[in-house]
């Protein structure tokens, strides 16, 4: 696809024009020192989100255009998402230590085992914790850029449930895989675990003397390991589709009307619109108000009154 | 897709290069040309936070300097006198313009002059001047469509900036696919002619630079039609997807508005259509209404089965599952009724006017049928009071195009019955159509009776009758792309710009209608492209039509043909 760049030729004839009105001014820098700024906030490479601070105020002849800080909700929105990025990382993370406690090996693996969950509950709290902040977002900050407000968050809301859904299906895939392990090796075991009337009836059928004490009590012991392990992980699992629920309210859909340029901009349009006549609505009744004509009537009252008293008190 | 990825790929690059918060400021053309080919979610992950339009008289004077603009506008006088406004006070931290076709040198004078704080970083021209509703579709939706029926001198003016807005529409597509084409236009139109030479001497003299790119063996073609040539297209009622939708309801830029149509809830109030994110309208676009029925209740069959199983949550794996796919179900759920919706009202409108009544004989009058045969039709359904009047004019408008010249008596007499009968009809309006677009003024052969082979071809054809007699009819357009797949326009009614020529086949072909496209003509373009014939043809017109469209675009025409002294 064809483009053409008309800078150049712009900004010759701006410097033309400028020199024709520097003459003016008293200002020493000349058309040099703008320019070369320019370049070099053009050349700087910004991380997402960062706010335009670093212009100076410029020279003296440029006084009406002073760069101002951004709003203080910017820095919220930028914590969120360096939180999603934290979680991110550690969700590579997790991904790693599943991969190892999956793997066979002779030891217990408690310590996989605890770091999975450790990693687990702190990307779940990070999500958690960047939601609520979310959530604050839409009510801090003034009515000017709410839609910038409102897009931001929207956009926010987004990247954490993609963050949470990736989170949950990892999970489901570690928990199937190991229900499918330790499936393997104590076939039997599982199955009492899930089927208790029956394995139990099993049990006796199978032979008086089975399982002795000893065989008996590994069973119970592996039985609660695992039931503590995948009763984890669900928690975690509705935790998080906790938090899903609540984001989902904040995500547009996509294809849907909800998510055309035109319709977004129409309908902020539109409210404008209706606040407008709301508010010359709410001026008019207002003005006409019968309050407000009471209220000044009785205060004249009060004041002819007082004069009158006073003159009463200097007559008499 | 050719279409649609050239406007995404331009607004790709217009934010990618940009880092941080930006605001996008478009003006009313250029929403309806991005609106089409990117959405707002996407627009969110570039980091675009908030659209506005260039001349919204409702934005507040806060400055907003961590935000970066980047505009998007049309060049035009207007939309540079806003820039203008803006640039000596500027709202946001830094300025970048792209524009979606030409700049004179003037234009980027009077910025420069209004650009006194210098925060405008780079100018750009972007080519991305159309709208791209379909992959290989695109119109210009332009305001004033009717002026092309007048000759020039009736509206100087206006005529111009007609003119002036298709040849820039046609050459923003040429550079958009880097190409430079051959142009042919058709003889007996002056609109076709004034805007081809336009065209030409744009691309070959002005901007021949611009133009210049690496030539092919084989030029594209450019062939500027006039919608006149086949005035029964758009007069004629659907019963494809999605050309019945916009007869019935209408789509404007991918959009239904529902909200005239009886009481809906509020998410289907207005809907979208659009063969990029929808999967089910994509392969149901140009099926027949009895096979949509068909697909539909298939749908709803599945959608059942997958909400039936979401209602059994017994343990914690359904509950994981359900919210796993809840997403999707959603989706799916808005999209089972969007469909529903359009369908059902559809039905209703059918129902209501007796379309398929009518329907059929306006199928019999532009495909075959003796004419006796036809005024009896004609007159039976002028005569039943459940049909409307819309469909009324459309009828004897089509009996007119017709029989125009086989027996003009009986043509009196169903003009008489229609005056009589419908309330609002505008008098004249036939006859009006009959100068316009009749016999004499028509280069193709719009019903394939004028020479022998296409008599017999029709014979052959109502011999072995058709699958199904509401979608026998095929555009004109259809022949015309036959025509240049064989390599066998012909030039005397086709004539070359110039002195262009070209030895065999082109492999790109844009054809532009002057006066407006259906969506009907645009499938017939979509499934000959999709027959692999090794010719890629592009669509293009000022406005899409249906027949509401194209009947008020002759009334207007109509009226100022009346007032003006110098008419035809």
């Amino acid at each position: 696809m064809a483009t053409r760049n008309r800078t150049v030729v712009y900004r010759r004839h701006r410097d033309a024009v400028k020199s024709v009105r520097a003459p003016l001014f008293s200002s020493a820098s000349g058309s040099g020192g703008p320019v070369i700024e320019m370049a070099s906030l053009l050349g700087s490479n910004r991380s997402s989100y960062a706010p335009l601070s670093t212009e100076d105020p410029g020279p003296s002849s440029r006084d009406a255009f002073t760069v101002g800080l951004p709003p203080s909700w910017v820095d919220d929105s930028e914590q969120v998402a360096a939180n999603i990025q934290r979680a991110r990382a550690k969700m590579a993370e997790l991904v790693k230590a599943h991969a190892k406690a999956l793997m066979p090996s002779f030891e217990d693996g408690k310590e996989d085992q605890h770091l999975i969950e450790a990693l687990t509950q702190e990307i779940t709290d990070i999500l958690r914790r960047s939601e609520k902040r979310l959530q604050k977002l839409s009510a801090s900050g003034s009515a000017e850029d709410s839609n910038v407000r409102k897009n931001v968050q929207r956009s926010l809301a987004t990247d954490l449930q993609n963050l949470s859904v990736e989170l949950r299906r990892k999970q489901s895939t570690y928990l199937k895989r190991l229900q499918q392990q330790k499936e393997g090796p104590d076939g039997v075991d599982l199955e009492m675990n899930l089927n208790g009337n029956k394995s139990s009836l099993e049990d006796d059928e199978f032979s008086d003397v089975g399982f002795n004490e000893q065989q008996m009590v590994k069973i119970k012991k592996g039985q609660q390991e695992r039931e503590r392990e995948i009763n984890q992980v669900v928690q975690s699992v509705n935790e998080l589709a906790q938090i899903m629920k609540d984001l989902s309210v904040l995500v547009i859909d996509q294809g849907t009307i909800v998510d055309r340029i035109d319709y977004n901009i129409q309908t902020v349009a539109v409210s404008v619109d209706e606040g407008l006549k709301q508010l010359q609505k709410a001026e008019r009744t207002q003005k006409k108000g019968g309050m407000v004509r009471c209220a000044t009537v009785l205060v004249i009252m009060c004041f002819i009154m007082l004069v009158l008293l006073i003159l009463k008190e200097i007559l008499f | 897709m050719v279409l649609i990825s050239a406007v995404r790929d331009y607004i790709n690059r217009m934010l990618q290069d940009i880092s941080g918060m930006k605001v996008l400021i478009l003006d009313s053309h250029t929403v309806s040309i991005v609106s089409v080919g990117y959405s707002q979610s996407e627009l969110l992950q570039k980091e675009v936070f908030l659209v506005e339009l260039v001349d919204s008289i409702y934005k507040s004077k806060e400055p907003m300097s961590h935000l970066k603009a980047v505009y998007f506008l049309r060049p035009t006088s207007e939309n540079i006198q806003h820039l203008r406004q803006q640039l000596a006070s500027p709202r946001f931290g830094e300025y970048h313009l792209f524009f979606s076709n030409i700049l004179k040198d003037t234009q980027i004078h009077n910025l420069a002059d209004a650009d006194e704080q210098e925060v405008v970083q780079q100018i750009q021209e972007f080519y991305a001047d159309f709208v791209a509703i379909d992959p290989y579709h695109f119109t210009l939706n332009m305001p004033s469509n009717h002026i092309y029926m007048l000759p020039a001198v009736v509206d100087p003016s206006n005529s111009q900036h007609f003119c002036d807005r298709v040849v820039d529409g046609i050459a923003s597509i040429f550079l958009a696919l880097k190409r430079r084409p051959i142009i042919r236009y058709q003889r007996n139109s002056d609109i076709a002619k004034r805007i081809a030479q336009e065209t030409a001497k744009l691309m070959y003299q002005q901007e021949s630079g611009l133009f210049d790119f690496r030539r092919m063996e084989v030029s594209p073609l450019l062939l500027v039609i006039d919608r006149r040539d086949d005035p029964v297209t758009p007069l004629l009622n659907q019963w494809t997807y999605q050309a019945m939708v916009h007869e019935l309801i209408g789509i404007q830029d991918n959009k239904v508005d529902l909200r005239n149509i009886g009481k809906l809830p509020k998410d289907q109030q207005e809907v979208v259509l659009s063969s990029e994110q929808d999967a089910f309208f994509k392969a149901n676009m140009y099926e027949n209404f009895g096979d949509i029925g068909m697909n539909i209740k298939r749908l709803v069959d599945e959608f059942q089965q997958i909400s039936k199983s979401n209602q059994s949550i017994q343990t914690i794996e359904d509950m994981a599952k359900f919210v796993d796919k809840y997403p999707e179900y959603r989706k799916m759920h808005g999209n089972v009724s969007k469909h529903v919706t359009l369908v059902t009202e559809m039905s209703k409108i059918v129902e209501e006017r007796k379309l398929m009544l009518v329907s059929e004989t306006e199928q019999e009058l532009a495909c075959n049928g003796g004419q006796v045969a036809a005024f009896e039709a004609v007159t039976n359904l002028l005569n039943n009071e459940s049909v409307s009047d819309i469909d009324r004019l459309r009828l004897v408008m089509l009996y007119a195009l017709r029989y125009e010249k086989e027996s003009p008596v009986q043509l009196m007499q169903l003009f008489n019955k229609l005056a009589s009968r419908s309330a609002k009809y505008k008098p004249g309006l036939v006859q009006f159509v009959l100068k316009q677009a009749g016999v004499d003024k028509r280069t193709g052969d719009l019903f394939g009776n004028r020479d022998l082979l296409n008599i017999a071809r029709n014979m052959a054809r109502g011999l072995k009758g058709v699958e199904n007699v509401y979608t026998q009819h095929q555009p004109l357009l259809f022949q015309t792309m036959e025509s240049i797949s064989k390599g066998r326009l012909r030039d005397v009614d086709y004539p070359y710009v110039g002195n262009h020529f070209q030895q065999g086949r082109p492999q790109e072909v844009v054809i532009f209608i002057v006066g407006g496209t259906t969506y009907e003509e645009s499938r017939s373009v979509a499934l000959q492209n999709a027959s692999n014939s090794g010719i890629r043809f592009i669509l293009g017109g000022s406005v899409v039509l249906n027949s509401k469209r194209f009947l008020k675009d002759l009334e207007e025409a109509q009226r100022i043909a009346r007032s003006s002294t110098a008419v035809i």
